[in-house]
C-alpha cells in the first residue's frame, strides 16, 4: 500500500472520529490519547499487504481510563429470574413457616406481579450445605458449582425496582427500564473496542429456545452507533447471519470476488477521494476474515473429549453448555464481551416446567456443570484473572408461594421479587470466596450490603478500567452513561 | 481583594450572549449551577436566577459591576476552596475576559438563536446566494455540476428512494433543453414512489411498527397509518395540516376516517401485554413517550430530562414538562390488551346498518343524538376497561387484563358516571351457558339495577339498567352454579354506558335497536387511534415528584413553555390547540426543524448538524441565514408545501454539484459542511434493498396495504409467550419495497437493522451511518441479494449473450446508469474468467449457485455472470449515492 493511501487513511480516521463525535466529549477524557494511538500505529492486517490501518476500525482496541483488572466479560443471564431461595440464599426460618399465611406486615404497601390477597409462605425446596473454605451455602441443586464457591463473590442483597421481566431485563442490561439505551456490552465495546478484528467485539448466545423477554434490545446499541450492538451467534444455521456463502460459491471464489470488489473500490477512491470508500474496503476485508474465523470458533466439535466431559457439551445442539464452552473460546480469541441468555427460569408454578419443585431443579442441572466447567476451564488456561464472569437474573423470587389470580397453583411457584436476590461474580479482580450482603430470616428483604443494579454496572466498568461516571456518550444535548444518575462501585468484592 | 480585570472593557464590540457567553456557562458552570444542581443557591440557567440572591444573601452577578460581582471574583481566586470552576481547571484568560466584559456590559441575557422566530429574508436571495457567500468566506471553490447521469441517479434516489426507470433515463439523456433537469424533478415529485421514500424517513420519527413492543410484542394492525403517511406525502399535504392531523385529526370538525387514522401517529407508542404489568404504568410510559416525541419531532428539542428537574442547559422548567403532558394526557387509550380506542372500518354491509340507525335518529332525534351515535359507532368509545374494577371477591383481573369472576363472586367499578343512562354494554365471552350478571348500586347489598343472562359465546351484551343520576359505585355479581370452584363465569374486557336511541316505543324502533346492536357486535377491521376523554372522564395531570409517576405533585393545566412562542389566543387547550401552537408562524422551531431535516436527507448533514437538538448544547447552524430563509419560505411562500421546498433545494446549484473530493476540500471541509461539492454517502437501509430489487428486475410496483414478510432466515423470531411466526409472503409480495416490510420491534428485519435502520421502539431522529462487516455479509450473502444478483445476471445475458464483456458492460450500466471505465471492466472481466474456469471445472457448483434444475452447458457462463453481478451490487459506488 502506498504512503499516500496510508496518509489518507489517517485523515479518514481523524474525520471519522470527529464526525461521529465519538470523542467530542471523549470517551471520558481519554480522547486525545486514544486518537493518538490510532494515528500513531498503522497496523496493517491485510494478508496481501494492501490492507488498511486498523485506525479505520471503530472497534480497534482502546486503552481504558486506568489500568484494568479485567479485559473481557462473560455475562450469564438467567432470563425469567432464578430462585435465590433454592440456590444460594439459605433460609431455615422460612422452612418453619412453610404453608403458613404470609404475615400482613410483609404485604403492606407492596406490589407483586401475580400474588393477590394473602399468600402462603413457601419453605426452601432444596437441601443446603456449606462448602469450601469460605463456607458458602449452596443447595444440592448445584453440586458442581458448590465445589467452586471459593472462586466467587456472592452478592446476596441485590435489588431492582422493576418487577416485570421485560423492563427488569432492560434495566439489568441497559441501566434503564425503558427502551432506547445502549446495552452494557455495547458500552464496553464502545469504551474498549475489541482485540480480535476478525470477530465481533460483542457476541450474544442464547439458549432455552427463546430470546429474552425484552427482545433484542438487551443487546442493542441504543443511541450508540450500531457497530457496537451485540452480534447474535447461533448454534443452528449460520453462526452469524449471512456468514455462509451461497451454495456453489467456494471460499476461493469468494476471495476473488471480494478482491475484485475492493479493486474497483480503490479505483473509485482514486477518482472520488471519499475516505468512506477506504472504510468500505476494510470492512469487506473484515467480512472475509469473519467468514474464515467465525465458523472455526463457533464449532466445538474439535474440542478434546475431556473438555466435552467437563462441560457436558454435545456439538450441534443448542444448549447452555455449548454456549459456555463457546464463551470460553470467544474470550480466548479476544472477544471483548460475551453475553449468554438462558431462558426458562420463570418458576411461577403454572406448569411442571416452570415450577420450583420440578422445573427449577432441571434448569439448575442444565447450568450447574457447564458454568462450573467454564470457571475451571478459564482458570486452568489462566484466563480467569482477566475475565470477569457475572451470573444472575433480572430479579429474584418471593419467599411466598404464588397464588396467581388468588388461586392455588398446580405446582409450587414463587412470584417475581425485587427486594433481594442473589448474583455472583468471579475472576477479573473479584474477591474470592466472599459473600457480600444479607437478607432477613425469611429472605424477603435486604438487611445488609444492599446492591443496586447500577452498582453492578459501576463495578463491572471499574474492573474494566472505567470510572462509570466518565464513560459517557453525548446524545440529545447531554452526556449519557450506563449508570444514569446512580451507581456505586461495590468495593467490598474487589480483591 | 483587588480584582485584576482584563483591559479594554467596553471598548470592544458588545459580547454576544448566545454565541460567546452561553457556551462558557454550559461548559464550565451549569452542571453545578443550573437545572439539576444549584450549588450555593446560584444558577446560570435563567437571568432572574443568575441575578438573584444566592445562599450568601447577596447576588453573585451585579450587572455593570464586575469588580463587585462574586461570580467574576471567584474565577480569579487563588484559594482552591473558592476558585471556580470548583475542583476543575481554571477558565482561560479569554473566557474570563468574555464573562467580565459581559457583566460589565450589563449581563444581558440573549435569547438562544433557535428560540427567536426566523425573520423575513432580504429579497432576491436564494439558496445559492447564501451557500456561495459562505464559500467565499471560507475561500472554497464550488465544484461544477455533476454529470447528467450521476445527477439523475442522485435526484431519483433523493425524491423517490429508487434509481430512475429506463424510460426516464432515456428521456433525460435525449432531452438537451435547459428544462430537462427540472422536468425530471417534476416527474419524480409526481411519482407515487415519492411518498414511499419520504414516508420511510418519517416512520422513524413516528416509531411506526407492526407489533406492540415489550415482552409479548404481538401483532398490531397499524399499516393504515403507514399508508396515510405515504398518501399525505404523495398528495403534498401541507406540513401544517400534516402535523395537525397526526396530533389532533380526531378533534377537527367532522373529521374524516383518514383524519382519524392520522392520529395513530401517537398510538405508535408501545403497549405492554406482559402478565402482571399494570396498565396505568405503561399508559403513563406511553404519554411520556408522546410528550418527548412531540418535542423531538416537531421542535428538535430534547425535553425528557425535564421530567425530573429543570432542563440542565435550556430554558425549560420542570413544570413545563407536565403542562405539555396535560395536552396529551386526556385520551381514552389505557394500555389495554385490545389497544382501544380503535377506529372501526365497516364493510358495505356494516355501513348500511349504520345508515339504517342514523337515518332513524335523524327522523326521530336531534343532531346531538345523531352525532353521539355516529361517534359511538365509529370507535365504541368511551369504554370503561376491566382494569378499573377493584374489591374483588372470589375473582380477579385475570392476567392483569380481563375480569375473571367465579360463581357467586363480585367486583366493584368505582364512581361510575351513570348520569341517567339506561343501558350498560359489556364485552364478555364464556364457553358455558347458564351464567348471569347482576348489577347493584353503591354496595353489594344495594339495590339491583340490572340483571342479565350470559349465554355462551363472545359478544357485546346490552344490559338494560335503571337510570340513576350522577356517579355511583357499581357492584357486579357473577353466577353460574354449574361451574367448578376454579372456573370463571366469563371473561369481561370492557363496559360502556348508553342511552336509549330516540323514538323508543314508536313502531319500527325494535329493528333499529337490533341493527344498532348488530353494528356494535360487528368486528370490522380497525386501527388504534386517539379519542379524547369526555368531560365526565377527564383525567387531570399532576407533576411527578422527581419524575416518579407514583408520586404525584402539583395539579397543572395545559400550557406551552414560556421560552417559545405564545399559545395562540383563540386556540383550545387540547391537542388541537397544541398543534395550532406548533404550526403557528411565530413558532421559531417547527419550520426550521423540518427544513433542516429535508436538507440532511439530501446532503447527508443538516445545516444544524445535531438535528435532534436545536438547544444550546446542539451545534450552531453552519448557514444561519440560509436556514432562516428556507424556514421562512416554507411557511410563507410555499405555504408549507413539502414538494415545493424539496424542489427548490434540488434545483439549487449547491445540490447539483459534482461530488468528487479534492485534497484541499478534504483538509478544509472534510464533512462537506460548506457544500462546495455535491453529496456522496451510503444509501439508506431501505434504498439498499429496493435498489437491489430494481436492478434485479424483481421489484413489485404494488403500493399500499398490509405489511409483507419477505425472505428472512429461520430462527430470527423467538419471542416468548407468542405463537406468532414469520410467514413468507407469496408471489410479488416478497419483492415489495422495504417500507412495506413487517417490523416486529423485538426482532426487527435483519438486513434493515444492519444498515442502521430503526427498531422503531422510540422516535429516532437521525440514523448514524455506520460501515461494518455485517453489512458486507448482507449484500454478499443474504439470499434476497443473491437472488437479485442471479436475476441481474439473467438480464446481462439477455443483452450480451455469450460476449462476457458486453454482458458486464450492460450489468454495470443497469446498476450505475453510466458506462463502465476500462479499468473497472478489466477487473470484473478477470473475476468473470476466474469464476468461469471454476464453474466449468465443477459444473455441479454452477448448478447449485444458480439453483438450476439441471446441468446444462449454459450454466457456467450464467453462474460466472452472477458472481460478477453480485460483485457489482457490492461496489461502494452502487451502495452510495454520489
Amino acid at each position: 500500500m502506498s504512503e499516500k493511501l496510508i496518509h489518507e487513511a489517517n485523515e479518514q480516521a481523524a474525520r471519522f472520529f470527529s464526525r461521529r463525535h465519538f470523542l467530542r466529549d471523549c470517551i471520558g477524557g481519554l480522547g486525545a490519547t486514544a486518537l493518538g494511538t490510532m494515528l500513531g500505529g498503522c497496523n496493517l492486517f491485510s494478508r496481501s499487504g494492501d490492507g488498511l490501518p486498523q485506525s479505520l476500525n471503530p472497534l480497534a482496541p482502546h486503552a481504558p481510563q486506568f489500568p484494568a483488572r479485567a479485559k473481557n466479560v462473560i455475562y450469564l443471564h438467567m432470563a425469567g429470574a432464578p430462585s435465590q431461595l433454592e440456590m444460594f440464599d439459605y433460609k431455615p426460618e422460612l422452612q418453619k413457616l412453610h404453608n403458613q399465611l404470609c404475615p400482613q406486615s410483609l404485604l403492606e404497601g407492596k406490589k407483586f406481579a401475580f400474588i393477590r390477597g394473602v399468600p402462603k409462605m413457601l419453605g426452601p425446596q432444596a437441601e443446603f450445605k456449606q462448602h469450601g473454605q469460605s463456607g458458602a451455602w449452596v443447595s444440592d441443586h448445584l453440586p458442581h458449582f458448590a465445589s467452586l464457591v471459593d472462586e466467587v463473590s456472592f452478592l446476596k442483597a441485590v435489588q431492582t425496582d422493576q418487577f416485570n421481566h421485560g423492563p427488569a431485563q432492560l434495566f439489568m442490561h441497559t441501566g434503564s427500564a425503558r427502551l432506547g439505551r445502549p446495552s452494557i456490552g455495547a458500552w464496553v465495546t464502545y469504551g474498549l473496542g475489541t482485540e480480535n478484528s476478525n470477530l465481533p467485539g460483542f457476541v450474544v448466545l442464547t439458549s432455552g429456545g427463546k430470546t429474552p423477554d425484552a427482545g433484542k434490545s438487551v443487546w442493542g446499541s441504543g443511541f450508540l452507533p450500531s457497530v457496537y450492538q451485540g452480534v447474535q451467534c447461533r448454534s443452528k444455521g449460520d453462526p452469524v447471519l449471512f456468514l455462509t456463502d451461497p451454495n456453489g460459491m467456494d471460499r476461493d471464489l469468494r476471495y476473488q470476488s471480494i478482491h475484485a470488489i475492493n479493486e474497483v473500490n480503490k479505483q473509485e477512491y482514486e477518482t472520488f477521494k471519499d475516505p468512506e470508500i477506504l472504510s468500505r474496503i476494510s470492512q469487506y476485508e473484515l467480512a472475509y476474515k469473519m467468514q474464515i474465523s467465525v465458523p472455526g470458533v463457533m464449532d466445538i466439535a474439535d474440542e478434546p473429549e475431556y473438555i466435552h466431559q467437563l462441560y457436558g457439551t454435545q456439538p450441534g445442539k443448542e444448549s447452555f453448555a455449548n454456549n459456555c464452552l463457546l464463551a470460553r473460546k470467544l474470550v480466548e480469541k479476544g472477544v471483548r464481551f460475551v453475553q449468554l441468555f438462558d431462558w426458562g427460569w420463570d418458576a411461577h408454578g403454572t406448569d411442571e416446567g416452570l415450577s420450583i419443585d420440578y422445573g427449577l431443579r432441571n434448569k439448575c442441572r442444565e447450568i450447574d456443570r457447564p458454568m462450573s466447567a467454564l470457571l475451571l476451564d478459564l482458570k486452568q488456561r489462566g484466563l480467569l484473572d482477566e475475565t470477569l464472569v457475572v451470573w444472575g437474573g433480572e430479579f429474584g423470587r418471593t419467599p411466598m408461594q404464588e397464588n396467581r389470580d388468588g388461586k392455588e397453583m398446580p405446582f409450587m411457584g414463587r412470584d417475581h421479587h425485587v427486594e433481594a436476590f442473589t448474583m455472583w461474580m468471579a475472576g477479573g479482580g473479584i474477591r474470592k470466596g466472599f459473600t457480600w450482603g444479607e437478607t432477613d430470616e425469611i429472605g424477603f428483604g435486604a438487611v445488609k450490603g444492599k446492591v443496586a443494579v447500577h452498582d453492578i454496572h459501576a463495578t463491572m466498568l471499574q474492573q474494566l478500567g472505567f470510572d462509570h461516571e466518565k464513560l459517557t456518550y453525548h446524545f440529545q444535548g447531554r452526556p449519557f452513561r450506563l449508570t444514569d444518575v446512580g451507581g456505586h462501585v461495590i468495593n467490598e468484592i474487589i480483591s | 481583594m483587588t480584582v485584576i480585570l482584563a483591559t479594554g472593557c467596553g471598548t470592544r464590540h458588545p459580547v454576544d450572549f448566545s454565541t460567546e457567553v452561553k457556551p462558557i456557562l454550559n461548559k464550565h458552570c451549569i452542571s453545578c449551577h443550573g437545572g439539576v444542581k444549584q450549588s450555593g443557591g446560584f444558577s446560570v440557567l435563567f437571568r432572574e436566577e443568575a441575578l438573584g440572591k444566592t445562599k450568601s444573601g447577596h447576588p453573585a452577578i451585579i450587572p455593570g459591576d464586575p469588580e463587585r460581582s462574586e461570580f467574576i471574583r471567584r474565577l480569579h481566586s487563588k484559594d482552591p476552596k473558592e476558585r471556580m470552576p470548583y475542583k476543575n481547571p481554571p477558565l482561560n484568560k479569554e473566557e474570563i475576559d468574555i464573562l467580565t466584559r459581559w457583566v460589565k456590559q450589563g449581563a444581558k441575557w440573549g435569547e438562544h438563536w433557535a428560540y427567536v422566530s426566523p425573520k423575513q429574508p432580504a429579497p432576491g436571495k436564494g439558496i445559492d446566494v447564501y451557500v456561495d457567500e459562505k464559500l467565499k468566506e471560507e475561500h472554497l471553490k464550488p465544484a461544477p455540476e455533476a454529470d447528467k447521469l450521476t445527477l439523475l441517479r442522485r435526484v431519483s434516489f433523493d425524491l423517490t428512494g429508487l434509481p430512475p426507470s429506463d424510460k426516464m433515463i432515456a428521456a433525460f439523456v435525449a432531452d438537451q433543453s435547459e428544462k430537462a433537469y427540472e422536468r425530471v424533478v417534476d416527474s419524480l415529485l409526481a411519482s407515487s414512489h415519492y411518498g414511499e421514500r419520504w414516508a420511510a424517513a418519517w416512520l422513524d420519527l413516528a416509531r411506526f411498527a407492526d407489533s406492540k413492543g415489550y415482552e409479548r410484542d404481538t401483532k398490531r394492525e397499524f399499516w393504515r397509518y403507514r399508508d396515510w403517511v405515504i398518501r399525505a406525502f404523495n398528495n403534498d399535504m401541507p406540513y401544517d395540516r400534516f402535523v395537525t392531523e397526526q396530533l389532533a385529526g380526531d378533534l377537527l370538525p367532522e373529521p374524516t376516517n383518514d383524519q382519524i387514522i392520522a392520529t395513530a401517529f401517537h398510538r405508535n407508542t408501545m403497549s405492554n401485554d406482559e402478565g402482571g404489568t399494570e396498565d396505568e404504568e405503561f399508559r403513563t410510559a406511553a404519554i411520556i413517550d408522546r410528550v418527548n416525541t412531540t418535542m423531538e419531532v416537531f421542535q428538535g428539542t430534547t425535553i425528557a430530562c425535564v421530567q425530573c428537574h429543570s432542563h440542565p442547559y435550556d430554558p425549560f422548567r420542570f413544570e413545563d414538562y407536565y403542562k405539555l403532558m396535560a395536552f396529551l394526557n386526556n385520551t381514552r387509550d389505557e394500555d389495554t390488551y385490545g389497544e382501544h380506542p380503535r377506529l372501526r372500518l365497516y364493510d358495505s354491509v356494516g355501513l348500511r346498518r349504520v345508515d339504517t340507525v342514523i337515518s332513524w335518529i335523524r327522523q326521530h332525534g336531534n343532531t346531538t343524538a345523531e352525532n353521539n351515535t355516529k361517534n359511538f359507532l365509529r370507535t365504541l368509545e368511551p369504554k370503561i376497561h376491566a382494569h378499573d374494577c377493584d374489591s374483588y371477591i372470589n375473582g380477579e383481573l385475570a392476567d392483569t387484563k380481563f375480569l375473571g369472576i367465579r360463581h357467586g363472586g363480585s367486583c366493584r367499578l368505582k364512581q361510575t358516571p351513570l348520569n341517567n343512562r339506561n343501558h350498560l354494554l359489556m364485552m364478555y365471552w364464556t364457553g358455558k351457558d347458564g351464567g348471569s350478571i347482576e348489577i347493584r348500586l353503591d354496595s353489594l347489598k344495594g339495590p339491583a339495577i340490572g340483571k342479565q343472562a350470559l349465554p355462551q359465546g363472545r359478544r357485546v351484551l346490552d344490559i338494560p339498567i335503571q337510570p340513576v343520576p350522577g356517579r355511583h359505585h357499581l357492584f357486579f355479581i357473577f353466577r353460574n352454579s354449574s361451574l367448578g370452584p376454579l372456573e370463571s363465569v366469563c371473561g369481561v374486557e370492557w363496559f360502556a354506558l348508553r342511552e336509549d336511541l330516540p323514538g323508543k316505543g314508536l313502531p319500527g324502533y325494535k329493528p333499529v335497536e337490533t341493527a344498532f346492536l348488530n353494528v356494535v357486535n360487528n368486528n370490522p377491521e380497525s386501527v388504534p387511534v386517539m379519542v379524547e376523554n369526555p368531560a365526565e372522564m377527564f383525567r387531570p395531570t399532576r407533576t411527578f415528584e422527581r419524575g416518579n409517576w407514583m408520586v404525584k405533585g402539583k395539579l397543572v393545566t395545559p400550557d406551552v413553555p414560556a421560552s417559545l412562542n405564545h399559545f395562540p389566543a383563540n386556540a383550545p387547550r387540547n391537542r388541537l390547540g397544541l398543534a395550532a401552537w406548533l404550526v403557528d408562524k411565530q413558532n421559531p422551531l417547527t419550520a426550521r426543524v423540518m427544513v433542516n431535516r429535508f436538507w440532511e436527507q439530501l446532503f447527508g448533514i443538516g445545516i444544524v448538524e445535531t438535528q435532534e437538538d436545536f438547544g444550546s448544547q446542539g451545534f450552531l447552524p453552519s448557514h444561519p441565514a440560509l436556514l432562516d430563509y428556507l424556514a421562512y419560505r416554507f411557511m410563507y411562500d410555499d405555504r408549507w408545501s413539502m414538494k415545493s421546498l424539496l424542489k427548490e433545494i434540488v434545483m439549487s446549484a449547491a445540490y447539483r454539484r459534482d461530488s468528487h473530493n479534492t485534497p484541499e476540500l478534504q483538509q478544509k471541509d472534510p464533512a462537506n459542511r460548506f457544500f462546495a461539492r455535491g453529496p456522496r454517502f451510503r444509501l439508506t437501509a431501505e434504498e439498499v434493498r429496493d435498489q437491489a430489487l430494481v436492478v434485479g428486475g424483481l421489484l413489485s410496483q404494488k403500493l399500499y396495504g398490509p405489511s409483507v414478510m419477505p425472505y428472512q432466515p429461520e430462527g430470527i423470531w423467538q419471542t416468548v409467550w407468542s405463537g406468532e411466526y414469520w410467514k413468507l409472503s407469496e408471489g410479488g409480495d416478497q419483492y415489495r419495497r422495504a417500507v412495506y416490510t413487517y417490523i416486529k420491534r423485538t426482532s426487527p428485519y435483519p438486513s434493515i437493522i444492519t444498515f442502521d435502520g430503526s427498531s422503531r421502539e422510540v422516535c429516532l431522529q437521525r440514523r448514524i451511518r455506520t460501515n461494518t462487516p455485517l453489512q458486507a455479509l448482507v449484500t454478499l450473502n443474504d439470499p434476497a441479494f443473491v437472488e437479485a444478483a442471479r436475476s441481474l445476471a439473467g438480464r446481462m445475458k439477455a443483452v450480451g449473450g455469450n460476449d462476457a464483456k458486453a454482458c458486464i458492460r450492460s450489468g454495470y450500466k443497469t446498476a450505475m446508469l453510466k458506462d463502465i471505465t476500462p479499468g473497472k471492466l478489466d477487473i470484473l472481466e478477470k473475476l468473470y474468467n476466474e469464476a468461469l474456469g471454476k464453474f466449468r471445472k465443477e459444473p455441479e457448483k454452477a448448478k447449485a449457485f444458480l439453483q438450476a434444475k439441471e446441468n446444462i452447458q449454459e450454466n457456467p457462463h450464467l453462474a460466472a455472470l452472477t458472481v460478477v453481478a453480485n460483485a457489482i451490487m457490492n461496489l461502494d459506488e452502487f451502495l452510495s449515492k454520489s
